[in-house]
């Protein structure tokens, strides 16, 4: 294996700028988001120096909308990408649930880890999770979106119901990004930070987490 | 990209990018403007500040006032909570059990006297802005808050540029969640008796007034007579402009600014913040969702710029493929 690099290719550019923009944009709406609470006064956040803007609602609210903004550009370009390009390796498949399991246990010390392909099972059902949590703060965002416009009227009921699905889907994306930093509290995870920052990862590592997926990248390697 | 040629990939990103704007481009058909709204004229020329209009409403909303907890929960940090229970006879202001009263001015020696409640605004920042959707613009034109979903947070009364909504603490929701740690009691405003407007009725004030100094009827009926009204006495208009426009239209024989400036003495002699309750006839110019709705069109275009983005990201990884 002499004259290979040490690293392969795991998060291409595309994959990279997507969850780059989602995190920036998911940070900033859950800061302005939590702002229109209403809890920066309430909470006295407003009253710790360099944070009286939290309380500033028409501040707190256009930002919310430049970070809507951003994130339905992330998001749109994400999906797209996937669907032109055809990739789909990240989506969750049938058995994830007892292969996520399998794979806890092992990091654990219990039993070993199960062959895998590019994602392990749990890291597709986290994005599933979060993916689909950010789908639905979007959908219900939307609609408040709309309500907020001039002339337009939205039932009652409807918006109590949208507002109830913002709030807790936001909730959910919440707890799916804390998810998200845990998992790092795994020392096996955190060989793949290097993907997200300059895309490649430990060649070895590669062999021996993601097996099918090496296995792969071998495979058309040498049809190539 | 191994397994489709170029024609394949450039006919579904084409059709993708088709579909996704025409989605974008069709208007929702549950949303509609309202064609029906109610509105009041309110016409102090002809006010003698009788009260009849306060009493009216008393009458009417009385079982719906707050009956708080004895022991009202202290709010965790601040320490404070805002009670009105032992001051259900304040009629010189809006309070959670008075939500009309006239407010009496003198301008140039002469006497004015001003009803005043809730503007019920076109495009209402308290219920848009609602966190938790316990408000809402009905199709009559009425802004009305639910009482069994409000949490007091007050975010309406932040956002209304009259402050109209009053808080009472000890009821409501939050008594069931987490009292002292979340909420603050439910908030109060005259909700121009939608009940009464939905079954082809007027509110309680309107029909009450005994000298027809208040006036309810179709929203674009009444901004064209305030409009007579005022070229007839010579008179200012109040409520048609403000906040992007309101159901509440004022027409008045004395400018509105000096109207607000005996106003603004009685607000700055409040002991302290929140000065609320006594809301000020000072011109609103900006709406409180303007810059918001200049925003919204970026909702439509940046999904179409994240499409177009993948489909060149999309060609480009596609033809690294092909030559590799």
């Amino acid at each position: 294996m002499s004259g290979r690099r040490a690293t392969i290719e795991r998060q291409p550019i595309e994959n990279r700028l997507s969850h780059w923009l989602v995190a920036i944009a998911t940070f900033g709406l859950i800061v302005s988001g939590m702002a229109q609470m209403p809890m920066a006064q309430r909470y006295k956040i407003a009253e710790v120096p360099g944070l009286a803007w939290t309380a500033d609602f028409h501040f707190t609210l256009s930002l919310h909308y430049y970070a809507a903004a951003l994130l339905l550009f992330a998001v749109a370009y994400h999906v797209a990408y996937a669907l032109f390009a055809r990739r789909f390796a990240i989506l969750p498949r049938r058995g994830d649930f007892k292969e996520s399991a399998q794979i806890i246990s092992a990091m654990l010390g219990r039993g070993e880890e199960p062959p895998s392909h590019k994602y392990l099972a749990e890291q597709r059902l986290a994005y599933a999770f979060i993916g689909g949590s950010t789908l639905l703060v979007l959908a219900s965002g939307l609609v408040k979106v709309a309500k907020n416009l001039d002339g337009v009227l939205i039932d009652g009921g409807i918006l109590w119901f949208a507002t109830l699905v913002h709030n807790i889907s936001a909730m959910l994306v919440i707890v799916g990004v804390v998810g998200h930093f845990a998992a790092f509290l795994f020392k096996a995870n955190r060989a793949l930070l290097p993907a997200m920052m300059h895309g490649r990862v430990d060649r070895e590592y590669a062999a021996e987490r993601h097996s099918l997926w090496y296995a792969e990248l071998e495979e058309s390697d040498r049809a190539a | 990209m191994t397994e489709m040629n170029r024609r394949e990939f450039l006919a579904r990103s084409v059709l993708g990018g088709m579909a996704a704007t025409a989605t974008l481009a069709t208007p929702a058909p549950a949303f509609a403007a309202s064609a029906g709204a109610k509105g009041t004229l309110i016409d102090l020329s002809l006010c003698e500040g009788c009260g009849a209009c306060v009493s009216a409403c008393s009458a009417k909303n009385a079982d719906r006032y707050p009956e708080p907890v004895d022991d009202i929960p202290v709010n965790w940090p601040t320490g404070k909570y805002e009670d009105w229970s032992d001051m259900r006879e304040a009629t010189d202001r809006l309070t959670p059990y008075n939500w009309i009263y006239v407010e009496q001015v003198e301008v140039d020696g002469t006497r004015v006297s001003v009803p005043r409640r809730c503007m019920h605004c076109d495009n209402p920042a308290c219920a848009n802005l609602c966190p938790f959707g316990a408000q809402e613009k009905t199709v009559d034109g009425a802004v009305v808050i639910d009482h069994e979903a409000c949490l007091g947070g007050a975010k309406c009364r932040s956002v209304c540029p009259w402050s109209i909504p009053q808080r009472q603490a000890g009821v409501g929701v939050y008594m069931d969640l987490a009292p002292g740690l979340l909420g603050g009691g439910v908030m109060y405003k005259c909700d121009m008796c939608a009940d009464l407007v939905a079954n082809g009725g007027q509110p309680a004030c309107t029909a009450t007034c005994p000298t027809g100094a208040m006036r309810f009827g179709d929203l674009d009926e009444i901004r064209i007579t305030a409009q007579a009204r005022a070229a007839e006495i010579g008179g200012f208009v109040y409520g048609a402009e403000e906040n992007g426009g309101t159901s509440t239209i004022y027409v008045s024989p004395v400018p509105f600014d000096e109207i607000d400036a005996q106003i603004a003495k009685r607000r700055g002699a409040m002991p302290e913040p929140p000065r609320v309750g006594v809301p000020h006839m000072a011109g609103v110019a900006e709406h409180y969702l303007d810059e918001t709705k200049d925003l919204a069109s970026t909702f439509a275009l940046a999904p179409v710029l994240g499409m177009a983005a993948a489909g060149v990201a999309a060609a480009k990884a596609f033809k690294k493929g092909e030559t590799r």
